[in-house]
């Protein structure tokens, strides 16, 4: 539940067709080798298997003030099991009382097509997972039987249609010694500001091709790369407030991201922004009328709303359960529908990073309206039904050695009263007015957030916010301010949007559940809240570094 | 000491002729280097806590950047000071410039190729003195503040960024360190020390610094090498699962601190290991591993000498698949070749360290494994014949490269050989510069790291020797003779204990909560090869026991040994059983020791469930089709 971004982008993969796949043969040959001798001998027998394997291919070469910091590559294949014991109805991925089992845990395979170990390490992992799975459906049949019956009556897994699909995505090619120097350059422009304690410049380059097989006949094998670059600058303000300025780009492949004037103009940005926070007011805690940009909005749509609205809580009795009941009202401002798009690949320009063609599942991504009119109208979907929505809408997705759960993907908040961002502007002034504050609060740029949705938790969400503006409305200039925090309750939250600007920005990141890590994005237009509770945010004590920095070797600010 | 995402190493080498500048006795010179110090007023009171010592300076101080970096930005430290807090006496900077590959390869297939370059730092810094100070105390490695030092440094030499990584590490060092011994008196005001020892022994400053050159190695030949010898198991469908890898840890170590101390050597590891796993009839899991190692890349043994270890280990698995399940025993048991001196190894490396219980907080349990030889000085702990030496300035041994050798520890001692035992009495223990009930001095065997503060000591080259001997056939015939008198049908010899385990973590977690180990003693490995012997010599294959009651205090039963002495080479490391690949750090290790004879040990089976064997038969192998 917890839910973390790190910036980042994803790029569309343009692909060629493959005409063969060895390494989807042999999974094919060594699961149906395998499924029909369990269906013949094992009792209880399962009823789907399903081998998945993901190949990651990666270079991350980092810089701090000038100097290459670390450079490592990597290369692997996990593979992942599921073993469906029993029938759809009940099986061994049942939940009990919010117990998530796990039992796939990302095994090595062999980077080359090698049958002989391949297959061994297939047969291996059948055996365990079956064990496993078998043992668990065993102790439910027990345990259904004593405890009162679920709310919810669905299945535990749904029937869809088999996918078929075969590409080889086209891989970005790796070039450490081009990026390397660049590195350097960018990361040596971060001496230029006192009071950064540490930085890093870092580039990552990654490809990824997923494939599947299952016993129902999915066979897949589809992938993308990622290419993408993270400014980082963190400090300690006098009174031992921790600060932080980030940004990033990303790109399909690596000639997609900025020319090098535009990183050293954002690497400046950040190092500027970190010298000014750490001289910055600190803000007090305040209620009061707030724009969030796009990016900001975007994070903020992923923790209250999107969280809330992944299909397997509404099943899970130990979750809070915000919108369960509340399918066909509204949940939103009339003025407001959110989509998740898995398809959509870009917005202006920019790539989105929560983009794929099949769902971890093998099930086909589609567009998913979730909120029309500010009524909700779906969940979003893994193979676990829940009630009334008995099929998956392609929102299945883990990260290796994790078990599917239903996730967000490209979250799209669509608005049918926008104004400029002149007008959002003066929107916010004359609300400030309106409440009679002396100010109001821009959120330039928000890192990422947690939210809890758990019944016994505070339905509370928190995002982080890096770069906070004050808004007065007598006219002074915006004065950025430090140690903010958004507090508040989700629900509550929805009801005061007043509008929303006519631009939509993206943010791209990954975001942390119960399956792991999943590449995300969330697009939104900027908002303007009635009301958005502040508060000053928890902060280290510790004294910033008793002696100087050793060296000065900028000198400028 | 050095590692790369598998594993670190720690070694020294003792380059012939390249020992510089010795130091020893200028300790107490002090000088004025501090003169750089950047913040006037503080520098009195600093120095005269911590004297500069003037070194007979190595050219290298100047010439290597890390080493300039650590000098410039140790001397300005030494004036760090939060208002009336404790000051530093003792500021140590160590720095493992490394590079590693490591490759994975199952039946011919590769399944991980990862290579790293990388510096990593370690800071440390002592406040109060010598006699008391923030290390041993539970919480002295707790920092309540926020972390700004990387954890790895620049891999350009970027004086700089160098200075920069140093500067962070050090304040927040010395926060640490300030933070821990207040709320160490605070603690004292309410615990009574059993006995009040210094908290820290004053070394003679060393300068020892060798050349770092790097031998070229290629990725790709690397993985090469462990695909092909993964296909050693090619030919043994029985064998259900297989692993080899192969690593290489190229690395400088790099020591410097405010006594006066600057090391650098090379410190380079290269290994094989090979494992294998099978499944008896009964379900029972038998399995077999081997790791070979060298510290040069030169004495790695070549492809086809590889090969026929990891064959070994193929056909150990195929014939322990095959072998009866062993039977509860005891008797006498022969310890033969090697295994004897992996017995020593496992039950003397843990036993002659003498690490000290951290200072805690009243009420709060804290676990604590001391030594099972404490307080047993000029006790007999072996048999009146048996002399044992730990000896790191020893290089080879018949003809065969010693694993342990090292010109200077951890904390910068330069290695004495130690004599253990004599005439089968303890005499010694292998010690750091955390003075220990009874010994105050380190004898220079600092070689892991250890909690509060202190480092953890660790064997070398351990020599057992005997000096009443028998031949190999006389021991056999003394146990035979021995399993007749007592009307026994067979006795028992082991040729192979797991040491260093090859255990899985569920199996180790088992056996270090296992049953059949009665009191505070360690759990002993498992004997992965032991045969039955019958009176009338024949031998045979058993599988599946383990040792019950078996520790270091069964050594005083040794009847008689061997007059051939076997080497066994390892890497010591910090887990339970040396487990293979375990924890981050190892101690390169060398034991020698004859065959050796108990006259009453006990073996017994395991009460563990076994796995049913697959449902599924597994799927053919296409070497073997």
């Amino acid at each position: 539940m917890s839910l973390h971004f790190v910036v980042i982008g994803l790029l569309s993969a343009s692909v060629c067709l493959a005409q063969t796949s060895p390494l989807l043969d042999i999974l094919q040959q060594e699961l149906k080798r395998n499924y029909t001798e369990l269906q013949k001998k094992a009792d209880p027998s399962p009823y789907f298997l399903a081998y998945s394997v993901v190949e990651e291919q990666s270079e991350v070469i980092t810089g701090t003030l000038g100097a290459l910091q670390t450079r490592n590559k990597g290369h692997r294949r996990y593979l992942d099991l599921t073993v469906r014991v029993g029938a759809p109805a009940l099986d061994n991925y049942h939940m009990v009382r919010g117990e998530r089992p796990q039992f796939t845990n990302a095994t090595l395979l062999p980077l080359e097509d090698n049958p002989d170990a391949i297959k061994r390490r297939l047969w291996a992992e059948t055996d365990r997972t079956f064990r496993l799975a078998s043992q668990r459906f065993s102790n439910l049949k027990t345990s259904t039987q004593m405890n009162v019956a679920n709310e919810d009556k669905s299945d535990d897994f749904s029937q869809e249609q088999p996918s078929t699909f075969v590409e080889s995505p086209r891989k970005i090619p790796f070039n450490g010694e081009e990026w390397t120097p660049k590195v350097r350059k960018w990361s040596a422009e971060l001496n230029k500001y006192r009071g950064i304690l540490s930085s890093t410049v870092t580039v990552v380059m990654q490809n990824e091709t997923k494939y599947l097989v299952n016993s129902e006949g999915t066979r897949l094998q589809h992938g993308r790369g990622f290419a993408r670059i993270i400014i980082s600058a963190r400090g300690k303000a006098i009174d031992g407030m921790d600060l932080a300025a980030t940004d990033s780009f990303e790109a399909e492949t690596p000639g997609g991201l900025p020319k090098d004037a535009e990183v050293l103009a954002a690497v400046n940005r950040v190092g500027a922004d970190l010298r000014a926070l750490l001289d910055a007011p600190v803000v007090d805690a305040f209620i009061g009328p707030a724009i969030l940009s796009g990016r900001a909005s975007g994070v903020f749509f992923h923790e209250i709303f999107g969280h809330r609205v992944e299909g397997h809580r509404q099943k899970d009795e130990t979750e809070g359960q915000t919108f369960t009941k509340s399918v066909n009202t509204n949940v939103l401002p009339d003025f407001l529908s959110v989509v998740f798009d898995p398809t959509k690949k870009s917005i202006g320009g920019v790539d989105l990073n929560g983009t794929y063609e099949y769902d971890d599942e093998g099930v086909k991504a589609r567009r998913v309206a979730v909120v029309e009119k500010g009524v909700l109208k779906t969940f979003l979907l893994s193979r676990s039904p829940i009630q009334a929505f008995p099929h998956s809408n392609g929102h299945g997705r883990k990260q290796p050695g994790a078990e599917v759960v239903s996730r967000q993907s490209n979250l799209m908040v669509e608005s049918s009263k926008t104004v400029s961002d002149a007008q959002l502007r003066q929107m916010l002034i004359s609300e400030i007015k309106r409440q009679g504050k002396p100010y109001g609060f821009l959120f330039r740029d928000i890192t990422g957030g947690f939210t809890t949705t758990g019944r016994r938790g505070l339905q509370a969400f928190k995002v982080i916010p890096l770069v906070v503006y004050r808004v007065y409305a007598d006219g002074r200039p915006d004065e950025l301010v430090r140690g903010v925090d958004i507090v508040g309750t989700p629900l509550a939250s929805f009801s005061r949007i007043l509008a929303t600007s006519d631009k939509p920005q993206v943010f791209n990141g990954y975001c942390g559940a119960e399956s792991g890590s999943v590449p995300v994005s969330a697009v939104s237009p900027a908002i303007l809240v009635s009301e958005l509770e502040i508060t000053k945010k928890e902060t280290s004590k510790d004294q910033p570094p008793i002696l100087s920095p050793p060296q000065l070797t900028g000198g400028v600010q | 000491m050095k590692a790369h995402t598998i594993t670190w190493v720690v070694l020294g080498w003792a380059f012939a002729g390249l020992i510089l500048a010795d130091t020893k006795g200028k300790a107490s010179d002090t000088d004025t280097q501090n003169a750089n110090n950047t913040k006037q007023g503080q520098r009195s009171t600093a120095s005269a806590a911590m004297p500069s010592p003037r070194a007979a300076a190595a050219p290298e101080l100047s010439s290597d950047v890390i080493f300039r970096a650590m000098k410039d930005e140790l001397d300005r430290s030494r004036s760090l000071k939060i208002m009336s807090l404790d000051i530093p006496y003792f500021i140590e900077y160590g720095l493992d410039d490394a590079q590693g590959i490591s490759a994975s390869a199952m039946l011919g297939g590769l399944l991980s190729l990862n290579q790293n370059r990388f510096r990593s730092p370690r800071v440390r810094v002592r406040v109060g003195d010598y006699d008391f100070d923030n290390t041993n105390y539970i919480f002295s490695d707790y920092y309540s503040g926020s972390r700004f030092d990387p954890d790895q440094f620049p891999l350009d030499d970027n004086y700089a960024v160098l200075r920069h990584g140093l500067w962070l590490a050090t304040d927040r060092a010395y926060k640490t360190a300030a933070e821990a011994i207040g709320r160490k008196r605070s603690a004292l005001k309410n615990v009574t020390q059993s006995e009040v020892l210094p908290d820290f022994w004053k070394a003679q400053p060393v300068q020892k610094i060798l050349p770092a050159s790097r031998v070229p190695l290629d990725a790709n030949k690397w993985a090469a090498q462990a695909k092909d010898l993964s296909t050693a198991f090619a030919n043994f469908p029985e064998i259900l699962t297989s692993l080899v890898s192969m690593d290489a840890v190229q690395s400088t170590h790099y020591a410097y601190n405010s006594e006066g101390t600057a090391v650098r050597y090379p410190d380079d590891l290269y290994y094989m290991q090979a494992r294998g796993s099978g499944q008896a009839p009964d379900g029972m899991t038998v399995r077999d591993a081997i790791v070979v190692q060298a510290l040069d890349l030169a004495k790695l043994p070549n492809s086809a000498e590889l090969k026929k270890s990891v064959l070994q280990v193929a056909q150990n698995v195929k014939a322990l698949t095959a072998a009866p399940a062993g039977e509860a025993y005891a008797g006498p048991v022969l310890f033969e070749g090697s295994a004897a001196a992996q017995l020593f190894a496992e039950l003397l490396s843990t036993n002659l360290i003498l690490p000290r219980k951290a200072i805690s907080e009243p009420g709060r349990p804290t676990q604590f494994m001391g030594s099972e030889l404490e307080g047993r000085i000029g006790s007999r702990i072996l048999p009146e014949f048996i002399d044992v030496l730990d000896d790191p300035t020893q290089t080879t041994w018949n003809n065969e490269t010693l694993f342990g050798t090292y010109a200077v520890d951890d904390e910068g001692v330069i290695p004495q050989p130690v004599s253990l035992v004599e005439k089968g009495k303890l005499t010694n223990f292998l010690l750091t510069r955390q003075p220990v009930k009874g010994f105050n001095a380190s004898n220079g065997h600092a070689r892991m790291p250890g909690t509060a503060g202190a480092r953890t000591a660790s064997i070398s080259n351990l020599f057992v020797r005997a000096s009443e001997t028998s031949s190999p056939a006389d021991l056999k015939k003394r146990l035979i003779d021995i399993c007749k008198q007592r009307n026994k049908t067979y006795a028992i010899i082991v040729r192979k204990m797991d040491y260093p385990s090859s255990a899985s973590v569920d199996e180790i977690r088992r056996m270090v909560s296992g049953v059949g180990q009665g009191g505070a003693t360690r759990p002993v490995s498992m004997p992965l090869l032991v045969y039955r012997v019958y009176p009338d010599g024949r031998e045979e294959l058993v599988r599946g026991l383990r040792f019950r009651g078996l520790s270091v205090r069964s050594l005083k039963d040794i009847i008689a040994a061997s007059g051939e002495s076997y080497a066994f080479h390892y890497m010591n490391n910090l887990a339970p059983f040396a487990l293979i690949g375990a924890g981050g750090y190892v101690a390169p290790a060398s034991v020698i020791a004859p065959s050796i004879l108990f006259d009453d040990l006990e073996l017994e089976k395991p009460q563990e469930d076994m796995p049913k064997l697959p449902l599924v038969p597994p799927p053919p192998l296409a070497a073997s089709r």
